[in-house]
């Protein structure tokens, strides 16, 4: 027995010595070296050549993108059809665990991914790129046509966008206007919203609510007539919009497709509201017995906007390669190819030269997540989500 | 003064060296120290996690600082606002929901399992082949096809079919929450129990039953007396494997509770995972190892010293069929009804659902190969090949049929052997320890044990090189991960082998390892045949435990199939769980024919 405790110990010992090695691989002398060598930075090239970047690509052989959306297998064939010679390797992950792969690929020093191709742009800027794991390009040639919050911290590839749908099935307009007739008793169990803890989007979306709490006060008095009192121990007005809709029976919901499922395909009368990316409405082609529409004219906001980025790994090991495929998927003025499976309804490109699609309608009235405030926040939000989930 | 040292020290050298001399102990001191590798150090670096700060939690606390020393993760679970929400009611949900699916279950399998191995049961072979299938479907499987029937209002989406055809909603307790949540996994998890008692009962020889027959016992006196404490390690064996898999399954309770709010340890530890608050998961997971390693201690109560029965001497051996009289109509009704229910219909409306050009739209119209065989259509799941031309697919095809398939020799055979080592040495503290390692990877969820091999293995560690993004890797981690199914078969085999055998061999002059290879494990084999399965099966199905260790060439199908049913491609997803189970099927037959010729029966 004795003998056994101490080999316990003893590996025990050896596993937490492990762990703190892991812990101070952090950092790395010769991340500079890469990247004058890869040219990303202050060494990336002013000016964007693809023909240069395709001999340099060439001789890579490969790239590899870990991309939250499964649509990256047919930006790699159109990839490989443009640019013969490069093998795409495309997996489709989720961007926790896109996070995840990439934090251990840096501590082993076994650097697989090139790209990274990603929801939830506050971990991305915390965990990974402020530690040095994840670098920033945007293609010389983009640069004029990009907002400046679409080049940093990242590169955005394109916008989506969280919005309420009702039923349109039997009134085409939308059944509530204000995000605070939620919290009313005629939608009691009647208000679908998708899993905040699964869906780090919707962490953002009710985030960024309590964000901007200053206008969710002005709202209700404009709703209720008469100024908001908090509920106890509620810190703010947006905290105070989500207790209430919790407390009014909101049915939490596994996924996006689920929200529109739910709302698209009820009895018009009876149908829920529900929280969805608005990019769901492209379903409908899919499924014609889908009836739902965007609530436009919700107050105070009508979406909830977060960037999807694009990035590179620090040390990836075919960096001419991602920065083509980066700039592939940008696409081009018209939409392009590497951009057409994106070019859908209810993703809007950041593209300043691109039309949105065709049968999107402009939402002016949006607030966009802000990642430094999200990663700040976003936090403390679910947990409050949580202790008011009964 | 030193001569009085020196000698009992020798005495002591001398017992020691005959100590590990014995087979048994080598074996069990070689397989302690790769279980301490693949078990104990995942372990002990959860528990490391667990009370240190991690990059992220910057996110929840001001004072953290990555890397030091806290005790902020534990109070967080245990202690703050929290702890209701994220601990204490899950816990009880996962108790309450894990019990009754544990005790319903093993009565269910064992009752098929007697009809189908002791009784005269109509069908019985059909029925037998039949009652495995329900494991081999994803569990989730089952919650889509519950939710079919049930669904309500509340989660909208169509009717389920009880409302279509009654014109009522069903009441939510029915469609949501507890009771379709042990419905649902008892039928998953039946399976166990019925093989690890078929087994159990097919190496009960027929004498011992009839010798009371001859001593003038009722027919329930025999049940009660000889053959229930005769399966009594089986049902055990069954009742944890089915608890501590329940207790960590995240799927169905996810489904099926979300929408009520029904949240449970595993979903908890599912969105900690999610949403990067591991230390909060991993403290859960340490909950659930603490919670089942008091289940095992009673199991180790109930059989460790007494209850056990060598059934398998060196005597003659027969099998007789009870009659079931006038009980042979209901018990058939009854046994077709569960296997109908649990294993044809699912399968069914899977089939029917990969014909189907849009979901949920049943008319004979919307009927299409296109998901199986068909070409690149840009209008149908974004230009996607039918999964049958699809590369991608075939190749994930081959590398979970490899993955299994050598998992579940390796995972056998170390089942085997542990089983060895903890029978032969059952009262000692070496076969106690190795029973408790081998049951560990259990009680962590298969989502953190990844995570937990993906940090381990991804840096060398002394002559091991970097195992990320190798197929060793996947390996190391299902092959760990299975051990308690492995061990627990290995176990109940051994247990049902005589030492005489062996004895008598020993006596001959055999060395071990002839003994071992030629006495023990082939008699073992029939009853671990069940074990290798389980693993192969289970390696087929498994998801969460690789998603994080898989890269592009070594994918699997299961991979697949989830982002298929993410993104609201049943007909791929359901098409791909198909070749999933034919491919199990086919193993399993396999493994019965290979199993049939190495016994000569």
């Amino acid at each position: 027995m004795r003998n056994a405790i101490v080999l316990r110990l003893v590996m025990g010992m050896v596993a937490l010595l492990g762990w703190a090695g892991a812990a101070r691989a952090a950092t790395a002398p010769g991340l500079d070296a890469w990247l004058r060598q890869a040219g990303f930075g202050p060494h990336q090239e002013a000016r964007f050549d693809p023909e240069a970047l395709y001999q340099k690509a060439k001789a890579e052989g490969r790239v590899t993108v870990y991309s939250y959306s499964s649509r990256i297998v047919e930006v790699a064939k159109t990839f490989e059809q443009r640019y013969p010679g490069i093998k795409v390797q495309a997996f489709d992950l989720d961007s926790a665990e896109i996070v995840t792969k990439v934090l251990a690929e840096q501590s082993a020093k076994n650097y697989a991914a090139d790209v990274v191709y990603m929801k939830d742009p506050a971990t991305a800027l915390h965990a990974l790129k402020n530690p040095g794991h994840l670098v920033a390009y945007v293609p010389g040639d983009l640069v004029p046509l990009l907002r400046p919050e679409y080049r940093e911290p990242f590169l955005i590839h394109h916008l989506s966008f969280d919005v309420l749908v009702h039923n349109s099935g039997g009134e085409a307009k939308a059944p509530v206007s204000s995000l605070w007739d939620l919290t009313k008793p005629e939608w009691q169990g009647r208000v679908q919203f998708p899993d905040p803890q699964v869906l780090p989007e919707f962490t953002e979306v009710l985030t960024t609510i309590v964000q901007h709490s200053p206008e969710m006060a002005k709202e209700y008095e404009r709703v209720f007539g008469k100024p908001l009192q908090l509920g106890p121990g509620v810190p703010d007005v947006g905290r105070e919009w989500i207790r209430r809709i919790l407390a009014n029976k909101v049915t939490v919901a596994k996924s996006t497709n689920d929200v529109a499922k739910a709302v698209g395909r009820a009895e018009p009368a009876r149908a829920p509201i529900g929280f969805t990316a608005m990019s769901r409405l492209r379903d409908k082609e899919k499924d014609p017995k889908l009836q739902f529409d965007v609530a436009y004219d919700l107050q105070p906001v009508a979406a909830v906007t977060t960037g999807v980025l694009l990035a590179v790994p620090a040390y990836a090991p075919h960096p001419a390669a991602a920065k083509l495929l980066i700039r592939w998927l940008m696409g081009d003025a018209k939409g392009g190819e590497g951009y057409k499976p994106y070019f859908v309804l209810g993703d809007a490109p950041t593209r300043s030269d691109q039309p949105l699609p065709s049968g999107m309608r402009a939402i002016e009235r949006r607030w966009h997540a802000d990642p430094s405030y999200v990663w700040a926040n976003g936090r403390a939000v679910l947990d409050f989500w949580l202790a008011n989930l009964k | 003064m030193e001569q009085a040292t020196t000698i009992p020290l020798r005495a002591r050298v001398n017992r020691a060296a005959y100590f590990l001399r014995l087979p048994r102990v080598s074996l069990g001191l070689a397989l302690l120290v790769l279980l301490l590798f693949l078990v104990t150090l995942p372990c002990l670096l959860l528990l490391a996690a667990t009370l240190t700060w991690d990059v992220g939690d910057i996110r929840l606390s001001p004072a953290a600082r990555p890397g030091a020393f806290t005790l902020f993760h534990w109070w967080r679970v245990f202690a703050s606002d929290l702890g209701e929400a994220i601990f204490y009611r899950p816990l009880v949900r996962s108790l309450a929901t894990s019990v009754s699916v544990g005790l319903l279950a093993v009565g269910l399998g064992a009752g098929l399992a007697w009809m189908t191995t002791r009784t005269d049961l109509p069908g019985r072979r059909l029925v037998a082949a039949m009652a495995t299938v329900p494991y081999i479907l994803p569990s989730y499987t089952f919650a889509l096809a519950w939710l079919t029937l049930f669904r309500t209002e509340r989660l909208g989406g169509g009717a389920g079919l009880l409302r279509y055809v009654t014109g009522l909603d069903p009441p939510e307790w029915l469609a949501y929450g507890f009771v379709p949540i042990v419905a649902t996994l008892t039928l998953h998890y039946a399976p166990f129990t019925y093989l690890l008692v078929s087994g159990a009962l097919a190496s009960v020889d027929a004498q011992l039953e009839e010798a009371g027959e001859v001593l003038g016992a009722s027919r329930r006196t025999i049940l009660r007396r000889i053959t229930f404490p005769l399966v009594l390690p089986a049902l055990l064996s069954g009742f944890i494997l089915t608890f501590s898999r329940a207790v960590g399954t995240f799927g169905t309770p996810y489904f099926l509770g979300a929408p009520v709010r029904y949240f449970t340890l595993s979903t908890t530890i599912y969105s900690s995972m999610v949403t990067r608050t591991f230390a909060t998961g991993y403290i859960l997971a340490v909950v659930l190892i603490a919670a089942s390693a008091l289940v095992i201690y009673a199991n180790q109560q109930l059989i460790g010293s007494r209850r056990s029965f060598v059934t398998i001497g060196g005597k003659g051996f027969r099998s007789a069929r009870m009659r079931l009289g006038r009980w042979r109509a209901p018990a058939a009704l009854v046994s077709w009804a569960l296997v109908l229910m649990a294993a044809v219909a699912p399968l069914l409306l899977l089939a029917w659902q990969t014909l189907m050009r849009y979901p949920d739209d049943y008319s004979l119209g919307n009927l299409t190969l296109h998901y199986w065989i068909g070409g690149s259509d840009p209008r149908l799941a974004e230009g996607e090949m039918g999964i049958l031309r699809n590369d991608a697919i075939l190749g994930g095809a081959w590398n979970s049929l490899r993955l299994s398939v050598v998992v579940a020799a390796i995972g056998g055979i170390l089942g085997i052997l542990v089983g060895y080592a903890v029978v032969a040495g059952r009262r000692g503290w070496l076969a106690r320890l190795l029973e408790q390692q081998a049951f560990l990877p259990y009680l962590i969820p298969s989502i953190a044990f990844g995570a937990l091999y993906l940090s381990i293995f991804s840096k060398s560690l002394g002559p091991l090189p970097a195992l990320y993004g190798t197929f060793l890797i996947l390996v190391l981690a299902c092959v760990a991960k299975n051990l308690p199914f492995s061990a627990r078969a290995g176990i109940s085999a051994m247990l049902q082998v005589g030492g005489e055998l062996e004895e008598a061999a020993t006596v001959a002059g055999a060395s071990w390892l002839r003994r071992f290879g030629r006495i023990v494990l082939p008699l073992s084999l029939r009853g671990s045949l069940a074990g290798f399965l389980l693993i192969f099966v289970t390696t087929m199905r498994e998801l969460s435990l690789i998603i994080l260790l898989i890269t592009p060439e070594t994918r699997t199908l299961t991979t697949m199939t989830f982002r298929y049913m993410e993104q609201g491609y049943a007909q791929f997803a359901d098409a791909i769980i198909l070749l999933i189970v034919a491919m199990v099927l086919a193993g399993d037959l396999l493994a019965r024919r290979l199993g049939r010729l190495e016994l000569g029966t």
